[in-house]
């Protein structure tokens, strides 16, 4: 079975997740949960990988912490997108679609 | 859950112990247990799901690089320090609390040594009451020094505690906090008695006063009530404490700069005050109360009133305590 490519989706995890983050404030399990409906079970974030995405993009200024009481009752860590997050958003969105269109030439079919 | 708890903590021992770190790791558990709780609802067994998010949790190295500290993860930070295992450190605490039980009971003894040399001088008086009351009196202290001995020697094992560098892990850390909070109130108990008997023996001096004294109960029985009396509560103040320091022995092995170091502090944290004038006072409390007590008590020699410094100075304690005192965060 063919496996995604763990070079190229490392270099847009961050995209994955502003994406989902632009949509509304969300904490670390629902945003895998999505990754993982989305993707149709293609692709599973792990959640070492989640946390240093949110922990590098937190300190770009790309996205906020705040805690917020769970429905379980317990303190959890919410994420929500900044303006230099959506900005930088929209240069990886134009990134991939060059990128895409320059490796779409020279894939056979 | 609790599998994951220590699954965590052991991934996370030997790295400093920073407040980034220590969100890193809180946050992880967060997703963890999340993700074990949504499992479970579809249905899981407790195993099944503990597998799936230790299967899915990747690698601790990519964290490192994010949060700069590469060089901790795969390097054993407690690699040179000598781990105690969970045997040992129950083994430790029965063997500290029977050693204070032991030290408690060559103090009682000692208390009580001249005891006979009393009772025998008004029963037997003369050369007879003398020698049984001396070889009674040297017989319990030696018994007492034997004891001692013994004692210490049986703890030697337990020296390498305090002269290499040791560490605990999680479960056993855990486990160990659990007990000495269960074990605190009969700690305390232990110390109420032990303080009360010391206190309380004029009580039955006072009642035997009262009495038509004979010279048996007013030379050898009152003072034979107030040694045993305050033997036993001297032996019981020794050994309340026992248990409970070898709990904080043993909590305390860990490196302080690594995670395994907070193991103690997750439960139990000290005490910062919000208030900068209140942490400077508190911090030279009780030195200040225990000079008022000593200094009212030599000058009037009133110690039958002093004491009352001691539930005050607690009452007050509490008070400040329960206004400035910040909860020490738990991260």
């Amino acid at each position: 079975m063919v496996e995604i490519s763990s070079d190229i989706i490392r270099g847009y995890n961050d995209t994955i997740i502003l994406y989902l983050l632009s949509e509304a404030p969300s904490y670390g399990y629902e945003i895998s949960k999505k990754i993982r409906a989305l993707s149709e079970d293609k692709y599973m974030i792990k959640e070492t990988t989640l946390y240093s995405a949110f922990n590098r993009m937190e300190k770009n200024g790309y996205i906020e912490s705040y805690s917020e009481i769970a429905e379980n009752g317990k303190k959890r860590t919410y994420y929500r997108i900044t303006g230099a997050g959506t900005q930088y958003y929209r240069e990886k969105c134009e990134e991939w679609t060059l990128t895409k269109d320059v490796i779409e030439r020279f894939i056979k079919r | 859950m609790e599998a994951l708890r220590s699954y965590l903590e052991n991934m996370f021992a030997n790295l400093p112990n920073t407040p980034e770190v220590q969100r890193a790791k809180s946050e992880l558990f967060q997703m963890m247990e999340d993700k074990y709780t949504s499992l479970i609802e579809e249905g899981k067994k407790e195993n099944e799901a503990v597998g799936i998010v230790i299967s899915e949790f990747g690698n601790l190295s990519e964290i490192a690089d994010t949060l700069g500290i590469q060089n901790f993860v795969g390097q054993s930070f407690n690699v040179n320090r000598r781990r105690v295992s969970h045997e040992e450190a129950h083994q430790y605490v029965l063997d500290r609390s029977r050693h204070s039980f032991m030290i408690g009971l060559g103090v009682l003894l000692c208390i009580l040594s001249p005891i006979t040399a009393m009772i025998s001088d008004v029963i037997a008086p003369g050369n007879l009451g003398d020698v049984i009351g001396i070889s009674t009196f040297f017989g319990l202290i030696a018994a007492a020094i034997a004891i001692f001995i013994y004692s210490g020697s049986k703890m030697k094992m337990w020296d390498f505690l305090k002269k290499v560098p040791c560490s605990i892990d999680y479960q056993t850390a855990d486990e160990l906090y659990k007990e000495q909070k269960l074990n605190q109130s009969t700690k305390t108990a232990h110390l109420i008695i032990g303080i009360l008997l010391c206190m309380l023996w004029l009580i039955p001096m006072a009642i035997l006063d009262v009495l038509p004294a004979g010279s048996f109960i007013t030379e050898a029985l009152a003072p034979s009530i107030m040694f045993i009396m305050v033997g036993i509560g001297v032996m019981l103040i020794i050994f309340s404490s026992g248990k409970d320091s070898a709990y904080t022995t043993l909590l305390s092995l860990n490196d302080k700069n690594t995670v395994s170091g907070n193991y103690e502090s997750t439960g139990s944290g000290s005490v910062t005050y919000s208030n900068e004038t209140v942490a400077t006072i508190m911090s030279v409390y009780w030195p200040t109360v225990r000079c008022i007590y000593l200094i009212w008590s030599f000058l009037t020699f009133d110690w039958y009133k002093t004491w009352i410094i001691w539930p005050l100075a607690i009452i007050i304690h509490k008070v400040i305590k329960a206004n400035y005192s910040m909860e020490a965060k738990k991260i």
